[in-house]
């Protein structure tokens, strides 16, 4: 018989984090293997209520715990928010083409990333920690609202900040609005792309974060002097199936799902309705 | 191809026996439509043959309404579907190009798809809102079927497609091999057909229908005036042949998720809306538009063939009563 494309694997949920009042990332053991590369994304299910895409906020390299990072938005995502240690919950995938790494050797990688729209930058940072060496400089520029609604806190401003000095790796972070205590910036996230010095001759920017914030940074690169080719954009769109089928999933005649959810712009300029 | 031929009487007699062993349905005439019924001994004279595409599209048959996919499949019998027009088989190269010929092979889909023989019938009598021919679908078949039936003297000609078609006829003495001045005759009887629907679509031109990909904004959606009586209703994405677009939802209890997929209408404001509620086609208009696009650019991309297979299924069974070929001619011209 062949595999039921809709089958999940069953995971057990081993810990729950609240990263922000609105935001938390579940660990998952899964069953059985799911392997998965930066940029793919699954469809996680809660038995009785439904499906939804998320992209792995863990390293694809850590093969024993996935990781989800999600925002409270409606019906599935309030479930997963009251998740629980020992609950069950299954995982299908991974769906989607995968950053395409080797193409971004050698080069300066610019990652932009606002809100929840961290979490898929998560694994694509970590993935790229792991082979740091094949890059020539990482610039993180990072955003949230306030400071409250920064996840990954200790993560992204003390542990990974203090890589800074080991290797060619900067931070340019933001807030939009800021309160006593924040010692970084404040404005809206394509703010830290002004001054910014990159030779966008040999650079990529990898852009993720809700739909407003991905129109302005692309148009801000634009500017800036990247290509639409070196533009690389995680598109969101309501889904099912993550396979082809449902169509719910079309930006023109382009699958987020199967094609996707990782674009560069080249592909994306000139399709209807684009921008949220 | 080899083509035989039966008279009425033989065929009568030839389905007499098959009922017996197998689920068969075919288009019978029911109040002022013509729809699928399950043939019976009792209804073997009513059967409506060749007239033209039956009011459902062949997808009843191989994606219900709604249909668990996880976590067992339903058990389903071997059926056989009489009356699918020729419109009706252009419109199965996509359900396979989507369902089986990617990647991933739905379930479902494969498990009815192996269920089903398929006996098509030429149209000899296409309704006013036929419009095949605009989109260089004929309407008799050629290929795509198991059996195909083009009515012929006091008669039919058969078509065999497939070795499960020509197991289906088994050796029944009925059968004669076809004359060829029949086949000459049924080549001039197709044409006339053709004609006439050319004929009768003259007022509308799909011409430049390829260059529907440059009239996505909003505005272009607004000129033909129909488009604003659309209510939203979903009857043109149901009865249409290649509207594939579904939901999965799940019904499970406890630590089991028990899947179905549910059809869905990308007219429907809810279709695409995400989370927030922010939707990527917010208004009636870009709604509208998308339903066309896809069947005249995205599927068109994504297979190499046209979404629509002009059956007109959408305009008789619009509920606004607009009619798509007025609504793309006017878009078309208001483009140039
Ligand atoms: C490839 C991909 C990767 C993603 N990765 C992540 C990730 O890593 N983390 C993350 O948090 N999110 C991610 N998302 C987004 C996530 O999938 C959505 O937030 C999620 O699907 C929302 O599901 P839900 O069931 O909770 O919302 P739903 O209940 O479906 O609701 C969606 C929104 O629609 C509104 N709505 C629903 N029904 C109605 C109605 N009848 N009337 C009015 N409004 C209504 C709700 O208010 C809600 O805001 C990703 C999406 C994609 C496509
Ligand atoms: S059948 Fe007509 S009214 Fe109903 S959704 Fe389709 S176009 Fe709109
Ligand atoms: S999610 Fe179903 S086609 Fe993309």
């Amino acid at each position: 018989m062949e595999k039921n494309i809709y089958e999940s694997i069953r995971c057990m949920v081993t810990g729950v984090e609240e990263e922000s009042p609105s935001i938390k990332t579940v660990m998952l053991k899964p069953e059985r293997d799911f392997s998965f590369s930066a940029g793919q994304f699954a469809s996680l299910s809660v038995p009785g209520v439904g499906e939804a895409p998320f992209t792995p906020s863990s390293s694809p390299c850590e093969k024993e715990c996935l990781e989800f990072t999600v925002m409270k938005a409606g019906r599935v995502t309030s479930a997963i928010h009251s998740l629980r240690k020992g609950d069950i919950v299954g995982v299908r995938g991974p769906y989607g083409k995968p950053y395409p790494l080797d193409s971004f050797r050698g080069k300066e990688i610019l990652l932009v990333g606002g809100g929840v729209g961290l979490a898929p930058l998560r694994a694509l940072f970590l993935a790229l920690l792991a082979t740091s060496a094949d890059y020539k400089r990482i610039i993180f520029c990072c955003g949230a609202k306030t400071p409250q609604d920064y996840i990954y806190k200790e993560k992204i401003l003390d542990q990974w900040h203090s890589l800074c000095g080991k290797m060619p790796l900067s931070f340019r972070i933001t807030v939009d609005q800021k309160c006593p205590g924040w010692r970084f910036g404040e404005g809206v996230v394509t703010k830290t792309l002004d001054g910014l010095d990159v030779d966008t001759g040999n650079s990529v920017a990898v852009v993720c974060g809700p739909p407003i914030m991905m129109k302005f940074t692309t148009l801000k690169l634009l500017e800036i002097g990247y290509g639409d080719t070196q533009i690389y954009l995680s598109m969101e769109r309501k889904m099912y199936c993550g396979v082809g089928h449902c169509r719910h999933c079309l930006i023109g005649d382009l699958f987020v799902c199967k094609d996707g959810p990782v674009f560069t712009y080249s592909q994306l300029k000139g399709k209807p309705n684009l921008w949220v | 191809m080899e083509t035989l031929y039966i008279s009425t009487r033989n065929w009568r007699s030839f389905l007499k026996g098959r009922i017996e062993e197998r689920r068969i349905y075919a288009p019978f005439d029911s109040r002022n439509v013509t729809c699928y019924g399950r043939v019976s001994n009792s209804n073997l004279e009513d059967i409506v043959y060749c007239r033209a595409r039956p009011a459902e599209p062949l997808k009843m048959f191989l994606m219900p309404f709604r249909e668990r996919s996880c976590p067992s499949l339903p058990e389903i019998p071997d059926i056989v579907v009489m009356g699918a027009a020729a419109c009706d088989l252009a419109a199965l190269r996509i359900l396979d190009a989507v369902f089986l010929n990617g990647q991933y092979k739905d379930p479902n889909y494969h498990m009815r798809r192996n269920h089903t023989l398929i006996v098509s019938f030429d149209c000899l009598a296409p309704y006013p809102s036929c419009f095949c021919e605009l989109v260089q679908i004929h309407p008799y078949a050629e290929s795509g079927f198991d059996l195909n039936i083009s009515l012929y003297g006091e008669g039919m000609l058969v078509d065999i497609g497939s070795d499960r078609g020509r197991e289906f006829l088994g050796n029944d003495r009925g059968f004669l091999a076809a004359e060829e001045e029949a086949l000459r005759n049924r080549r001039e009887s197709r044409r006339q057909v053709s004609e006439y629907i050319i004929e009768k679509n003259r007022s509308h031109d799909l011409k430049q229908v390829s260059k529907l990909r440059e009239t996505f904004h909003t505005e272009f959606w607004k000129v033909p005036k129909e488009v604003e009586n659309c209510v939203q209703c979903g009857s043109c994405t149901n009865n249409c042949p290649t509207c594939v677009c579904f939901i999965i939802e799940d019904t499970g209890k406890e630590d089991v998720s028990v899947k179905q997929k549910v059809w869905d209408s990308c007219l429907f404001p809810g279709y695409a809306r995400m989370a927030a509620g922010s939707s990527p086609r917010p208004t009636l208009y870009d709604r509208y538009a998308n339903r066309l696009l896809c069947k005249y650019w995205y599927m068109p991309e994504n297979f190499t063939f046209t979404g629509c297979t002009g059956c007109g299924r959408c305009i008789s069974g619009c509920i606004g009563k607009i009619d798509k070929r007025a609504v793309l001619t006017e878009v078309l011209r208001e483009k140039r």
